[in-house]
């Protein structure tokens, strides 16, 4: 069977572009509200709660979702599985997009965003947000490296395309050096707070914690990439190929639970699972969501043979992962009671994201779905179908090696 | 624990009286605007049953800590520790990533959040006054206070002052100098005859709270470098081992997915 490659992607003046750039206007038009009078008339953010929404969503959740290029370039590239290569295009895309979201809403939460580059010359060793300024800095580099020979193909530049294809190797391992670096430290970010950070979640193996938690997030956003774009543009999915990773999700999740619940017995705060209140139902309901679930959703065959409970399993893998992010990053923090000593003029005790916070937020990943749409109608992102074998469309078991 | 041989405040809650001529004499000599401060002065309230009653006030700013968190944070190094005591913050290198107020257990820091790129946004706190200092003078809250609440001198006079006046008059006051040992010991160090959390202070242990987060990033460099090299060995190996099996075995190559070229 071969595949309809004619088929147009219904990607013309729909409704879809027009509501998402609608949403960007908006972001665009609060931005330079934020960048003239502040960050304090748009935000909810004060001298108690200094990160909010921006940091929760647009750190520390982008940057997870975006895990999935370098699953997908060191599957490919170093352990050389090549049956993976269609799902390899999408997720560096994926990745390089995710990052690029990053970086321009730290822009915006970034007291003296002209500065970034400060990060380049004045460095601080024992900070690990310059670690993760560097190693996303370089990401991206390494990420449009990965992804300039797409654009090279597209338009029709075949010798450039080539060359960066031959030197790719040192630019895999680079990419996946950073990446384990960054995903990982993010979590080390909420180490210098073991005063603010409920127990539940601070520890020193909190790095780790991210990088597996990471993992599952990048296969869980590979899935759900896949399937949405396999639906939007009316392509093919490649069932076969998804199966493999849920197949891969339930182990780490079981690596990531045991993880968690041997610190908590180790540091023997396992207490705190029953007597935190809130805080507790914040801790199951992630462990529920997004690995308990998950782990019996995938490992049922039948779900993982099923576009619909790939899809699914995949949702509610990544709802559970990003109520984690939001956990650390947010939900679980308590600064110091401010009333005693903070003027009230000073601070806010009770941080909720006000409405333009999040409109920036759902501006940028508007523009980040938009760039994506764009990109696969435009570039061959899904170029290749037509030799990924004829199964590519139909679900059947493993083929090849 | 290593005396170390530096200036630093001594508060005595007892003696303080709430008149925070101090936050005056803070936006004077600094030329804070008058909708800012540096150092809060705050009431407990009155406590207990007439005629039993019982108040208490804390005059809060920058603890100057010996391992200050928001210069361990910051990723640019805006943060500097003078050897004489002061934690010093330079706005010059500041890119308002606000980690360094996360990072503060005592949430000292504060920045600008109603001004926008071109005016500047910046993080402010208390300096130690370097200009006074420098010349041998007292901090402005200090030179101003009427109680002698605040004072001033070597830490580790401070330190001892503390001491005997509690060894004087334990019936007044908590036997806990608080800051002697606080995050690694700090440089403004509090004597209460309430409990310190009723002040507002967090309870914070004796260890530096960057402490892990410190290590973690020692062992960052070492690990990068490891992994990368176990990485390239594992590529090569697995390179190496497809080449030798696609010359042993040319048949199986019709059934790989070819790179694209």
């Amino acid at each position: 069977m071969k595949l309809n490659l004619t088929v147009h992607p219904r990607f013309r003046i729909g409704i879809l572009p027009m509501i998402l750039l609608a949403l960007m206007g908006i972001a665009f038009v609060i931005a330079m509200i934020r960048y003239t009078f502040g960050i304090g008339p748009i935000t909810d953010l004060s001298n108690s709660y200094p990160w909010g929404f921006w940091i929760s969503f647009d750190l520390f959740t982008g940057v997870a979702i975006s895990s999935g290029g370098f699953l997908m370039a060191g599957t490919v590239y170093i352990l050389r599985i090549k049956e993976f290569q269609p799902l390899l295009r999408p997720s560096v895309l994926t990745a390089f997009l995710g990052y690029i979201m990053v970086a321009v809403a730290l822009l915006v939460d970034l007291g003296h965003p002209e500065r970034i580059w400060y990060m380049m010359i004045h460095m601080n060793g024992t900070s690990v947000l310059l670690e993760i300024g560097i190693c996303v800095m370089s990401y991206l580099t390494v990420l449009a490296i990965e992804f300039a020979p797409v654009v090279f193909e597209g338009i029709k530049w075949q010798k450039f395309a080539h060359l960066i294809h031959k030197f790719i190797m040192p630019f895999v391992i680079l990419g996946v050096v950073l990446s384990t670096l960054h995903q990982s430290s993010l979590g080390s970010l909420l180490l210098i707070q073991p005063t603010k950070l409920h127990p539940l979640w601070w520890t020193p193996f909190l790095p780790i914690m991210f990088f597996t938690s990471a993992i599952t997030i990048g296969l869980g956003m590979i899935i759900l990439e896949s399937s949405l774009s396999s639906r939007y543009f009316q392509r093919g999915l490649e069932v076969h190929l998804l199966e493999k990773l849920a197949k891969v999700i339930p182990i780490v999740l079981a690596v990531y639970a045991f993880l968690k619940f041997g610190e908590l017995a180790w540091a023997g705060e396992l207490g705190y699972l029953f007597t935190s209140g809130v805080m507790s139902i914040l801790f199951w309901a992630e462990i529920l969501i997004g690995v308990v679930t998950p782990f019996i959703l995938f490992s049922i065959k039948k779900v993982r043979q099923s576009a619909n409970g790939l899809l699914t399993g995949a949702i509610i893998l990544l709802l559970g992962m990003i109520l984690n992010r939001f956990n650390v990053s947010w939900f679980a923090v308590k600064h110091p009671d401010p009333l005693f000593y903070l003027p009230s003029f000073m601070s806010n005790v009770h941080y909720f994201p006000t409405l333009p916070e999040v409109l920036v937020s759902v501006g940028i990943f508007s523009a980040g779905i938009m760039a994506f749409g764009l990109a696969a109608k435009y570039l061959p992102v899904f170029e290749n179908e037509e030799h990924s074998h004829e199964t590519a469309v139909t679900p059947t078991p493993a083929i090849g090696d | 624990m290593i005396e170390i041989k530096h200036k630093a405040y001594l508060f005595d809650a007892t003696r303080c009286i709430d008149c925070r001529a101090c936050m005056v004499a803070c936006s004077v000599e600094n030329s804070i605007p008058m909708d800012k401060t540096r150092i809060w002065v705050a009431g407990v309230g009155v406590k207990g049953e007439f005629p039993n009653l019982d108040r208490a006030t804390m005059v809060y700013h920058c603890m100057h800590c010996e391992h200050p968190d928001c210069m361990s944070a910051c990723p640019v190094g805006a943060y500097h520790k003078r050897d004489d005591g002061p934690v010093i913050y330079n706005p010059d290198v500041c890119i308002g990533c606000r980690y360094c107020m996360n990072a503060c257990p005592f949430g000292v820091p504060h920045f600008d959040y109603d001004k926008g790129i071109i005016a500047g946004a910046f993080i402010d706190k208390c300096t130690f006054c370097p200009q006074r200092v420098d010349n041998g003078l007292e901090p402005a809250c200090v030179a101003t206070c009427p109680t002698d609440a605040l004072e001033y001198g070597e830490r580790e006079d401070m330190i001892k002052a503390a001491h005997a006046r509690i060894a004087a008059h334990p019936e007044r006051y908590i036997d806990h100098v608080y800051g002697e040992f606080e995050n690694g010991g700090t440089s403004y160090l509090i004597l209460s005859h309430v409990p310190f959390s009723e002040l507002g202070l967090p309870a914070i242990p004796e260890k530096p709270v960057n402490e892990v987060s410190e290590k973690v990033m020692e062992m960052t460099i070492p690990f990068a470098i490891g992994w990368g090299a176990v990485l390239t060995a594992i590529t090569a190996g697995i390179a190496l081992y497809d080449k030798k099996k696609d010359t042993q075995k040319p048949a199986e190559l019709d059934e790989k997915v070819e790179a694209p070229k």
